[in-house]
């Protein structure tokens, strides 16, 4: 379903951001994308959606990331970005919800029912009619994943998708992206939660892929992790040695 | 709150008052555009001496606001700022045209005091109507209805991502102000030697983030065309409204009702 060949982007000439990427990703599968920061992993998900040109070939269920394909591309890949301040800009929730099926074609009857049941789903009804600037950042959160949602797309990019989330959310959000039967691609810090809900990890690093493999034979990888200024997941790395007796 | 926190609120009043619900609120915004648009041509096309023609132009704003439940208090203090540059308007008719034109009793009045008076009358009726649009129609809404009139689709989007960019020019603004006060404590505005820096990096910072923006609507199928902004109202409602207000406008510019009901009193 997403094919990298050969990528190569930079920000500027002399500092590359991706050096020669080329890896694929098939239709339900679910990825966990780490990395340390500034290693590209936002760039990455940037290139699919054509938001950046590159040089190289990349291609989104059958069709190359150029501007021919641009729409039907977007419309296949939902996009959670990393900064939600970005991602709602009209005024209520419900609106911000709707703006995505409205602008592929839906009626405005179906678009409202579709939110009612994407919100139900997420237990997030109380926000359905909430101004976007007068809610919390864990709340923006959640109704941004919801407006992605509510797109009903073939794929997902989550950019750091648990961020300022609390426990109970966090919770929630994990049990969202296991029943969603799509393919994902998840770029995050929170190990844990790539263990929970990513059957493989691709590693990014100075620019390249430098390990893709199942997620039991990375994240359980000490010494890799540490490599790459990461470190193992919370849940296996256990309680902190200064609690230990 | 800082002075860009309390306009960024302002504009966030705007867009709470656009999405209230009274009858107003519930027409088509096609209709809505239309009206103010006419109401517009229509109290322009008045002469500057017919004072007493146009009076009766008020009734418009006073009985939609009424309709529309905003206290027409509201759009006074919202436009306090330009309200003042419109009355300025005629100020100085009175020093070049004296010739008089009416008596009323011992009374003599100018023809520059005359104009004067009109076209601070016509400023003030405009900015209400105009006013009474955007209280009461989204800013989608309306670029919508603009498209619906042929508007080009460079010119609705220009205005809208205008509008969008004010609020992010305005937030980025009031956060940058936080951050500066908080390290610089006691300091009132900022400091000259700092200028410099802050304009750069808000003008960066807010090109940034109109760029995400744009591109996180783009992200979402939108190509310059309003679809998500269609709602459902009342067709019929809309269009009677639309020809009863452009009707009584026409009537109200040709036929002096002011002098009539005077008559008819006395
Ligand atoms: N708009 C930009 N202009 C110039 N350089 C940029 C821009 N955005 C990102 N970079 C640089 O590109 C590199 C990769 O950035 P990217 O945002 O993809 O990292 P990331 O892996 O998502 O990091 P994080 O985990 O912190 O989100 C960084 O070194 C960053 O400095
Ligand atoms: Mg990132």
């Amino acid at each position: 379903m997403i094919e990298f060949k050969d990528v190569t982007f930079g920000y500027s000439k002399e500092n590359e951001v991706l050096k020669g990427i080329s890896f694929s990703v098939e239709e339900g599968e679910r990825v966990g994308l780490i990395g340390s920061n500034g290693a590209g992993k936002s760039t990455l998900m940037k290139a699919m959606l054509g938001l950046i040109s590159c040089e190289g070939e990349i291609s989104i269920d059958g069709l190359r990331v150029e501007q021919k394909n641009i729409a039907a591309i977007r419309k296949t890949l939902g996009y959670v970005l990393q900064d939600s301040d970005n991602q709602m800009f009209m005024p209520t929730v419900l609106e911000d919800m709707i703006f995505g099926p409205l602008n592929y074609g839906m009626g405005r009857a179906e678009a409202e029912k579709l939110v009612d049941d994407t919100l139900e789903r997420m237990s997030l009804l109380h926000l359905k009619n909430r101004q976007n600037y007068k809610m919390s950042g864990g709340e923006k959160r959640m109704a941004a994943i919801a407006t992605i949602l509510a797109m009903q797309p073939k794929g997902m990019l989550m950019d750091e998708p648990s961020t300022a989330l609390d426990p109970r959310n966090r919770r929630r959000l994990i049990e969202i992206l296991n029943e969603l039967p799509v393919t994902k691609i998840i770029a995050t810090h929170d190990l844990d939660l790539v263990l929970e809900t990513c059957d493989r990890v691709l590693l990014l690093a100075n620019g390249t892929i430098v390990a893709d493999g199942k997620v039991e034979e990375i994240l359980w990888n000490q010494e890799l992790l540490e490599q790459y200024n990461l470190e193992l997941p919370f849940c296996i790395a256990g309680i902190p040695e200064r609690f230990k007796q | 709150m800082n002075k860009a926190e309390h306009a960024l609120h302002e504009i966030h009043a705007m867009n709470e008052l656009a999405a209230m619900d009274s009858p107003i609120h519930r027409l088509g915004a096609l209709a809505k555009v239309v009206v103010t648009v006419a109401y517009l041509l229509v109290t322009i096309s008045f002469s500057i001496y017919d004072c007493s023609g146009l009076l009766i132009m008020v009734l418009y704003p006073v009985l939609v606001y009424q309709i529309a439940g905003i206290p027409i208090r509201t759009c006074f203090y919202k436009l306090r700022i330009i309200l003042p540059l419109v009355c300025a308007v005629g100020l100085f008719n009175p020093l070049f045209d004296r010739k008089t034109i009416l008596v009323i009793g011992t009374l003599h009045i100018s023809g520059g005091v005359m104009s004067m008076v009109t076209l601070m009358m016509k400023g003030i009726f405009c900015l209400l109507a105009s006013f009474l649009l955007i209280a009461t129609t989204s800013i989608e809404e309306i670029c919508h209805a603009l498209r619906q009139l042929h508007v080009p689709k460079l010119l609705t989007s220009l205005l809208l991502l205008t509008y969008r960019y004010v609020s992010v020019l305005l937030e980025e603004v009031g956060i940058m102000m936080e951050a500066y006060h908080l390290r610089a404590p006691g300091q009132k505005g900022i400091h000259i030697s700092a200028w410099g820096s802050f304009l750069g990096q808000l003008i960066l910072r807010s090109m940034d983030r109109a760029t995400a923006l744009y591109e996180s609507m783009e992200l979402r199928g939108f190509h310059g065309e309003f679809y998500y902004a269609k709602k459902n109202y009342n067709k019929r409602a809309s269009f009677i409204y639309a020809v009863l207000w452009i009707g009584a406008f026409v009537v109200m510019r040709y036929v002096n009702l002011t002098r009539l009901i005077g008559g008819i009193v006395s």
